[in-house]
């Protein structure tokens, strides 16, 4: 059988074995948003004249005067008809608010996690190479430094320093310059939106406004990515194999990059996806200091006015993130090492 | 076309010159442009939707026009709006009748909506019968005026429209200039109506349909509107369009990035940074910022007076007396506002305005006598709860006064709550005690008293139901001689004073904070920005 047919099968097996738990992350959202002190209505009725009244018709509009079991069953309903019910935040469709957010946390996500990867590999490569040496101790305290400083800290700093002092990162407000214009929307990742379009301009202003979340974001997962590296790379190059290669007169890069790396790969690409889902999701924080408008910010700002449906949404949104990050890391892990069987 | 060398000299030149063009074009669009910043979103264009928020008043003032709507006069050097000057909107003249029940509405023949349509009577009675008729947030807020029915309106001719009251209310036509009185493209809207729906409200959500200075040139709920001139506009105070060729409001969550937009000239407006970063703002002198005291709203701690112990007037008199005012001014709110405690007055006081400084003072030994009268020598155990949103200046004041009621024996713990939560306990009276801050649209002293210390809604904090105070407010509603009214006032606040169902602590200011350049700001009763008053000089 082919690669790409085994790995769509395996893919099958994994989506449908995953209904069961997408379906408790539904309910269990659901009824716990219900359990949370707070009653949406009652924060809504926000008029000058506000009384009973009025949040007995939020109510009826947010669908909470009918009895909890009914209000499973067309939510459930809605879910199936692919309608996630309507934000009072916002005022829109919880889809159509998703759609145009995800985007922006993706792509800020994938930035952030490409930079990190590429700073983190080699460091924990170099410090794995030389234990306990100079470079060893410098990139540990990187990392410490990374994963001390919470994101708003590092996230207000770099912009005080780049934008405000030295004027050479554009207003941290956003995914671009307002000025600036919008490329066609196909992808709703701007980078390749403006890539299609050919405004290369608008690639840059994109791109520019990146550059300091997507660091802020980078800085704080350098931790874990370069320390399982360092681990790893350290298992691995006193392994036999890596002993054989040495002394065939294998040359020191083809050793380190191909046969050790390769090797010590598998536990970083498990961390990698659990630090991918952590970042989409827990990095609310960077979102609000760089005014980007993702899906963490968004949930967040849901859940403190007891905004049912775009919790609600959110959380599903996660789990399915979820389980297809874990698929594609298992995909990774065959690719990796091809004695991994997944089947 | 023949291609020769002349041609083709002149097109490259044109295509040399274009990008230069292009920029010039730019940066006089930003000269013309208003980039305003906040920390809260716009979640419709319909501001009498449920759960609207201030932003989305904020736009649609600029958006709407109404028939009437308030001027503006000077305090303290500071432009603020002007509840008792009423000036014509898409009205060009108000005929009051001299018992003060009819009001005749001549429209200006010249407005016009977005859309080029005249502005007619019937788009006024159709949009005042949604206001009153539909399922929305402008039917409690405009009763308070006594307009409670569509049969209230009728329509004289094309551009007369009348309106009628039964009792001479002195909140009818305030509440006219109120946003949620304004005026639709009554056939536009219809157009979209469907028979759930027959006020059309799903669709003025996301659409408008107004006649308004701006039109709306782009929508993002939750990160920002873009608003454009409308240059047909005359409803002005001199009858020209608005200053800015272009408004963008922007969805700002951080406070210090809000702060160095500004700064660097980035961004030309903004109303809601910390009041701790003001003076550094200014000091560094590259911005200003107009103070204004919110004189239409007032923090306070409020007491439950519906749980024990605070339904005994001597406990909220004993707690009132604890307070350190002074220090809880200057942690919570570094002075930045107007004081309401500290009067001089005791008994009845001297001026029948509200809120104004309440006679109370830190006294402990006054405190401590009260408490053991109201049979509590060695105090009780409570809890002080605040909004989380605002803990920036909660937080510090929450310590104090947890400071302070120890030293008279009341042990209080300390609760911060999400906005949801902290919203449904104080409606279900279930904190003790809570501080809130809170405004009235249309600052007049019986209206205060009607909206926040009488009556079921969420807003009379305290749950305070004294019959005394239904009956004066009442009266004071409808009292036209001037001094009866403020005699009536004085009463109710001086019940208020004795009772203590809340501590008035001080009116906070509005800090709007825009580069030097800026001028016009106006402080309005929604307390958000009329785009059409501020230009850059």
């Amino acid at each position: 059988m082919s690669l790409a047919a085994s790995i769509a099968r395996r893919a099958g097996r994994r989506a449908l074995s995953s209904v069961p738990a997408l379906f408790g992350v539904i309910v269990f959202t659901f009824l716990l948003m219900r359990v949370l002190p707070g009653d949406p209505a009652v924060f809504f009725a926000s008029g000058p004249n506000a009384g009973q009244a009025e949040i007995q018709m939020i109510r009826e509009q947010m669908g909470l005067d009918k009895p909890m079991p009914q209000q499973l069953l067309l939510y459930l309903r809605d879910i199936a008809t692919g309608n996630l019910g309507r934000s009072m935040n916002t005022g829109q469709p919880v889809v159509a608010d998703l759609i145009n957010r995800l985007p922006a946390s993706l792509e800020l996500t994938f930035t952030a996690l490409l930079l990190a990867l590429s700073l983190a590999l080699p460091l924990g490569i170099l410090a794995a190479l030389r234990p306990n040496s100079l470079v060893d101790h410098g990139v540990r305290f990187l990392c410490s430094l990374g994963v001390c400083v919470p994101t708003f800290v590092s996230g207000l700093l770099l912009i005080y320093a780049f934008y405000y002092i030295l004027g050479i990162a554009p207003d941290p407000t956003g995914r671009l310059d307002v000025f600036a214009s919008q490329p066609p929307v196909v992808t709703g990742f701007i980078l390749i939106d403006a890539a299609i379009a050919g405004e290369w301009e608008s690639w840059w202003a994109a791109a520019s406004q990146l550059v300091l979340p997507a660091s802020t974001m980078a800085l704080f997962v350098l931790a874990p990515l370069a320390r399982m590296t360092r681990a790893a790379m350290l298992a691995v190059m006193t392994s036999d194999f890596v002993r054989t290669g040495e002394a065939l007169g294998l040359s020191r890069r083809r050793v380190v990059l191909v046969y050790a790396l390769r090797n010590a790969l598998l536990p970083v690409i498990t961390i990698m996806g659990i630090v991918f889902s952590t970042m989409l999701g827990a990095n609310v924080l960077v979102e609000k200091v760089f005014s980007w408008p993702g899906v963490a910010s968004y949930a967040l700002d849901a859940l403190l006015t007891s905004d049912y449906a775009p919790v609600q949404g959110f959380v599903l949104l996660m789990a399915f993130i979820f389980v297809l990050v874990n698929l594609t890391i298992d995909v990774l892990y065959g690719l990796a090492d091809p004695r991994v069987s997944i089947e | 076309m023949k291609l020769n060398r002349r041609h083709l000299l002149a097109g490259t030149a044109a295509v040399a010159t274009a990008p230069y063009l292009g920029g010039r074009a730019e940066a006089q669009t930003r000269a013309e442009t208003l980039r305003y910043v906040t920390g809260a979103a716009v979640n419709t264009l319909d501001p009498t939707m449920p759960g609207a928020t201030r932003e989305a008043f904020g736009v649609s003032v600029n958006v709407y026009d109404r028939l009437v709507s308030f001027g503006r006069k000077q305090r303290n050097g500071n432009w603020v709006f002007d509840i008792d000057t009423i000036r014509g909107e898409i009205a060009e003249k108000v005929d009051v009748s001299p018992d003060g029940m009819t009001f005749t509405f001549h429209i200006r023949k010249n407005a016009k909506f977005h859309d080029g349509t005249p502005v007619t009577a019937a788009d006024v009675k159709w949009s005042y019968d949604r206001a009153v008729s539909a399922r929305s947030l402008a039917a409690a807020q405009i009763g308070t005026g006594s307009w409670t029915k569509p049969e209230q309106f009728t329509i004289v001719d094309t551009h007369t429209v009348v309106g009628k009251i039964d009792k001479p209310d002195r909140l009818a036509l305030p509440n006219l200039c109120t946003l949620y009185a304004i005026v639709f493209n009554s056939a536009l809207v219809k157009k979209h109506v469907t028979p759930q729906d027959p006020w059309g409200q799903n669709w003025t959500k996301d659409n408008t349909a107004g006649s308004g200075a701006y039109t709306v040139e782009s929508f993002k709920p939750g990160e920002q509107v873009i608003l454009r001139r409308n240059d047909a506009w005359t409803g002005g105070v001199d009858g020209k369009p608005a200053p800015f060729r272009r408004i963008i409001c922007q969805t700002i969550p951080e406070a210090a990035t809000r702060a160095s937009l500004i700064e660097k000239g980035d961004a030309d407006l903004s109303i809601d940074l910390q009041p701790s970063d003001i003076d550094t703002l200014v000091a560094r002198g590259r911005v200003k910022a107009i103070s204004t005291p919110q004189f239409n709203a007032f923090s306070m701690i409020a007491f439950n007076t519906k749980m024990p112990p605070f339904d005994n007037k001597k406990v909220r008199q004993a707690i009132a007396a604890a307070l350190p005012y002074d220090s809880l001014f200057k942690a919570g709110l570094f002075e930045r506002g107007a004081k309401l405690y500290g009067g001089t007055w005791s008994g009845t006081p001297t001026d029948a305005s509200f809120p104004q400084p309440m006679p109370y003072k830190q006294d402990v030994a006054k405190a401590k006598a009260l408490l053991a009268e109201a049979g509590f020598p060695n105090g009780f155990e409570t809890f002080f709860a605040f909004n989380l949103g605002s803990a920036a200046f909660a937080e510090p004041i929450a310590a104090l006064v947890k400071e302070a009621l120890a030293a008279i024996n009341i042990r209080v713990e300390i609760q911060k709550l999400p906005d949801a939560q902290i919203s449904t306990m104080v409606t279900e009276r279930k904190l003790p005690f809570f501080i809130e801050t809170s405004i009235a649209w249309l600052p007049s002293t019986d209206y205060f008293f009607r909206t926040f210390l009488y009556g079921p809604q969420r807003w009379n904090y305290s749950g305070w139901n004294d019959e005394r105070i239904a009956d004066l407010a009442g009266k004071a509603r409808f009292e036209t001689d001037k001094a009866k009214y403020d005699a009536t006032c004085k009463e109710m606040i001086a019940i208020m004073a004795e009772e203590t169902p809340i501590v008035m602590l001080w009116q906070p200011n509005q800090d709007a904070v825009m580069p030097k350049n800026i001028d016009g700001y106006t402080y309005g009763y929604h307390r958000q920005v009329d785009f059409r008053d501020v230009k850059r000089t």
